[in-house]
């Protein structure tokens, strides 16, 4: 079989399209999931139990249910359970943050747990306060050592976001399938939004590796 | 020495310590004086760095009373109930009256060595920046660091770092300086430089507890020597007599052991220094 680039060519405006709602929401949901993160991670590390475990629940369900499910649960079942009426792109923002910030969360946990106890001994022992303590001497290490597993999570965020096609969110793929749909060339449509992907997430992983080394200079 | 007029800087009674089952300290009961050199002996696992970390409640004592400077940090009697009632705040504050070193030194890697000792003046005691620079630069000089200021913990040699964590220490002023084998995890070569550092620190009229296994040390600079064995004080007097003339069992033992490296060494020191006065 030939590939018949023209259904792409004829039809980059539709795509042109899928690319900014995909990249609308692939920020604001990392942004809205870094601060679910931050809240669920220090709920995580703080010294009241009732807390940490209400942490964990939230990140345990948000991490062992597939993604898809959050997605099409939080369109269908919340506004019925609610009593509200959610649109489409409420329910999809919403998901894809929750889901995303309970990785965010663990990221920050596991890189606060990362940093010698000596740290807190020492600061501690200054007299600086939980407060001070974190912002001052484990947090920015912390956050030193969490920029590759943030940088991982992101990119995953952005293919992810993909599954807001299920719920007729008109994203990149969405389009896909719309153009697909009328031209009959599905081979030409998603190998040409697989290589979107590519485009775009390559260089951010190359970037994620400075980011990584230039940490490590520091350290 | 005259110690006997001197007030009292810290005094702890009857401390207990448990870790789960464990009982690490048994009932300690110290005082020391302003100006005194307190050194700290005893076998591993005996409860020294556990002491060490209960007078600034880095371990919180299960019961006994601590207070600094006249004021109480923490007292909890053996019933468990709380007698002082304090605030975090007011315990980070009467806290930050002691000054900690630890034997990984625990510098803030991200912080040059005159962020390190700018830090807790800044951010705790919320000082003027520039006047606590000034100190900060003043201390470091003291301890032989001035060309060294800028350099973040990694390119610091051991010896370097354990003084920026002295000097991190000093910033605060405390009143008394806690030190748990400050010394142990440095190259042999740079012993030296930080015992001398804690030499003129002593001399310059500070109060410190140090424990240590440079029997040297506590000999030269020491006025009191506290033996710890199994949680218990066993034998607290000058150092002569502690060191040199034990009679606790445990603690002839111990300062025996030391005795002896020192008198297989000997030979070999002896003829090094004839070897290099030739
Ligand atoms: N966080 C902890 N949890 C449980 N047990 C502990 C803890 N810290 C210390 N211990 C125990 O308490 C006892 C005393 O420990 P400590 O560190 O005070 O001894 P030490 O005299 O400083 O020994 P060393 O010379 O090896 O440093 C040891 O048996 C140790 O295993
Ligand atoms: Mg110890």
């Amino acid at each position: 079989m030939t590939f018949d680039w023209t259904v792409v060519t004829s039809n980059a405006h539709l795509l042109w399209q899928g690319f900014l709602i995909t990249l609308y929401y692939t920020v604001t949901t990392i942004v809205a999931g870094l601060l679910i993160g931050l809240v669920i991670g220090l709920i995580q590390l703080s010294p009241f139990r009732p807390l940490v475990w209400l942490g964990r629940l939230y990140v345990e369900f948000f991490r062992n249910i597939p993604l898809l499910v959050i997605v099409l649960w939080t369109y269908y079942a919340l506004p019925i359970f609610l009593g509200v009426n959610i649109t489409k792109g409420w329910a999809g923002f919403l998901a894809l943050s929750f889901y995303v910030g309970s990785f965010y969360a663990e990221i920050l946990r596991a890189g606060v747990q990362s940093i010698d106890p000596g740290q807190t001994d020492a600061s501690t022992a200054l007299g600086m306060s939980y407060g001070q303590r974190m912002r001052r001497i484990i947090l920015p290490q912390a956050f030193r050592r969490m920029v590759p597993p943030l940088a991982g999570q992101s990119i995953i965020q952005m293919k992810n976001t993909t599954l807001l096609s299920m719920i007729t969110v008109p994203d990149l793929l969405y389009q896909g399938s719309y153009i697909s749909s009328f031209t009959y060339r599905p081979m030409e449509i998603y190998t040409a939004i697989g290589l979107i992907f590519v485009v775009v997430l390559v260089p951010l992983t190359l970037l994620s590796r400075k980011l990584e080394k230039a940490g490590m200079v520091t350290k | 020495m005259h110690m006997q007029d001197a007030k009292e800087v810290l005094k702890l009674r009857d401390i207990c310590l448990r870790f789960g089952k464990a009982e690490v300290l048994r009932g300690v009961d110290l005082s020391v004086k302003q100006g005194e050199v307190v050194v700290i002996i005893g076998g591993s696992g005996s409860g020294k760095t556990s002491l060490l970390r209960c007078i600034n409640l880095l371990n919180v004592p299960s019961s006994g009373s601590i207070v600094i400077d006249g004021e109480t940090l923490f007292d909890l009697d053996r019933s468990g109930a709380d007698k002082a009632g304090l605030k975090p705040a007011q315990v980070n504050r009467i806290r930050a009256q002691t000054g900690m070193v630890f034997q990984q030194f625990n510098l803030f890697p991200h912080m040059t060595a005159l962020q390190n000792v700018m830090e807790a003046p800044v951010t705790v005691k919320r000082q003027n920046r520039q006047e606590v620079e000034k100190r900060a630069r003043d201390l470091l000089a003291q301890m032989g660091l001035d060309q060294h200021v800028d350099k973040r913990p990694a390119q610091l040699s051991g010896g370097q770092q354990q003084r920026v964590a002295i000097a991190r220490a000093l910033a605060m002023d405390p009143k008394v300086m806690l030190f748990d084998e400050p010394t142990s995890a440095l190259d042999p070569e740079l012993v030296g430089e930080v015992l001398k550092a804690m030499v003129a620190l002593a001399r310059s009229g500070m109060t410190m507890m140090v424990v240590t296994h440079e029997l040297g040390f506590a000999l030269e600079i020491a006025d009191r020597v506290i033996f710890i064995d199994q949680g218990l004080i066993a034998a607290d007097g000058p150092p002569e007599q502690v060191l040199l003339h034990p009679e606790h069992p445990r603690l002839k033992q111990f300062v025996g052991r030391f005795h002896e490296t020192a008198d297989l060494l000997r030979p070999f020191l002896e003829g090094k220094t004839a070897a290099a006065t030739h």
